[in-house]
């Protein structure tokens, strides 16, 4: 874009002091050469327009089908752009990808957008850059390379709990933590027991008998809380019960012996279902 | 085994989870082109962009500007960059589509920077002719809502997790004496 000179500068920014958010951003879009080439102003290669977005061709491509694709309204960064048109604008670019490579016999494409100008941003405007590769050519491509554990664990501390605080409001209802809140319980028509949703005994229940409680229905019911929602034991008084427990200590050294070989099933099932690499070592040693 | 992101999924592997939910992780790898790098992934092993349905696209991009945000709350980079590399071609190293967020400085010694090629006003309306017959085939794309099947498809891998963990469970219930 051009430069301006320091007087200039300094008139603008006195202008921009003065104007509301709305002006500015209709001074933005005046100024920005891809506002004026969606509106037709400026003429451009177009391939693709709807009513969110316009894509047209990189009159300086990177190589043969290099697209941009352009939210209809004025956005500078990645972070502006709503979540709506953002997934929108993501969609078109794998229906164009795909175009690309059926077109130009393309072996791959790359996705590309640059926040800031320290990232290689030139224009005000988003875009996202579709570019069509050929193998050979070394378009983008950097090597990777190995960093510590001890890097990794810092960024992961450093980016975890902003991350986690901008998704909080959103995503995290979508999980299980807000049955919970709820505290509703399951149950089926003949149990005596209630149940936590994520308690074995619930899971067991068939789903044509399952019944939901919430936590005053289930307290002032007949029914008793497991030990999932008590932490209690499970008082073994009925009378098949304690026989069999009789027996079995009665049976003296082979109670322990199959407590044992169940404990290192769920073990092994729990390394296949990829646990700790401490779990899968311990069972090694 | 093979896939280097199906092990992240399963946490067989080095690299930290930032954030995960039933259909996308954000994680940090150990092989990267700059410290910061961040990573967003499908759970479910889908090649490459174009085998990736709407519904996780549109999962991915919008965790990409919140990813994006983040780090420059925290990393306080100049920029970010985003970038997919899909297909063999387009430099893709692990068969599983992902999005890198990338953290730049004025100076990092990363070139993300392609040269501009020069070219003509008739080669370019060839490229528009060229790409016309197929970009007209997909018609307009903000009509389409696949909601109803993709609603569908995840009621089904709902019930699937279900019924693992159902026999998961009861399997080691019965082992109990």
């Amino acid at each position: 874009m051009q430069q301006l000179t320091e007087e200039q500068r300094k008139q603008l920014e006195e202008k921009l002091k003065g104007m509301t958010p709305e002006q500015i951003q209709a001074l933005q879009k005046q100024q920005c050469i891809f506002c004026q080439i969606i509106s037709g102003k400026v003429p451009s290669k177009k391939i693709y327009e709807d009513k969110k977005c316009f894509v047209i061709l990189d009159i300086n491509p990177a190589a043969k089908g290099h697209l941009l694709l352009l939210p209809r309204d004025h956005y500078s960064i990645v972070t502006q752009v709503p979540e709506e048109l953002l997934g929108h604008l993501f969609v078109v670019a794998r229906n164009l990808s795909q175009v690309l490579l059926k077109t130009f016999k393309a072996d791959g494409t790359n996705l590309f957008v640059a926040n800031g100008a320290a990232a290689g941003q030139r224009a005000q405007h988003f875009i996202l850059h579709l570019i069509p590769r050929k193998s050979g050519d070394t378009l983008l491509n950097q090597e990777e390379k190995l960093v510590d554990q001890q890097m990794v664990e810092k960024v992961k501390i450093a980016v975890e709990g902003k991350l986690q605080i901008l998704l909080g409001k959103k995503e995290m209802p979508k999980k299980e933590p807000v049955i919970v809140a709820e505290e509703k319980y399951l149950t089926s028509a003949s149990a005596k027991r209630y149940h936590r949703q994520n308690c074995a005994f619930a899971q067991n229940i068939p789903e044509e008998n399952k019944v939901w409680l919430s936590r005053e229905s289930a307290t002032s019911s007949a029914r008793e809380p497991c030990t999932c929602v008590s932490g209690k034991r499970i008082p073994l008084s009925k009378d098949g019960k304690k026989s069999r427990v009789k027996k079995e200590k009665a049976a003296g050294t082979k109670k322990s012996e199959p407590k044992k070989s169940s404990q290192q099933k769920v073990k092994e099932q729990k390394s296949e279902k990829g646990a700790d690499l401490d779990d899968i070592a311990r069972l090694f040693s | 085994m093979g896939c280097d992101y199906c092990d992240i999924v399963d946490r067989n592997s080095r690299a930290q989870i930032l954030y995960e939910d039933d259909t996308t992780l954000v994680v940090v790898k150990d092989l990267v082109l700059i410290p910061g790098q961040i990573t967003i992934l499908p759970r479910q092993h889908f090649t490459i962009l174009e085998l990736v349905p709407d519904e996780i696209v549109r999962k991915c991009s919008v965790l990409a500007s919140k990813v994006s945000q983040a780090v420059f709350d925290s990393l306080e980079p100049q920029g970010t960059n985003i970038l997919v590399h899909n297909g063999l071609g387009g430099g893709q190293k692990v068969p599983h589509f992902a999005i890198e967020i990338i953290p730049r400085r004025e100076g990092d010694g990363l070139n993300l920077q392609w040269p501009p090629k020069e070219v003509t006003e008739e080669e370019l309306e060839m490229v528009v002719q060229q790409l016309e017959p197929e970009v007209k085939k997909l018609g307009d794309l903000t009509q389409i809502k696949p909601e109803e099947p993709q609603q569908k498809k995840k009621e089904e891998t709902k019930s699937e997790v279900k019924e693992q963990k159902e026999n998961y469970l009861t399997k080691s219930l019965r082992r109990i004496p």
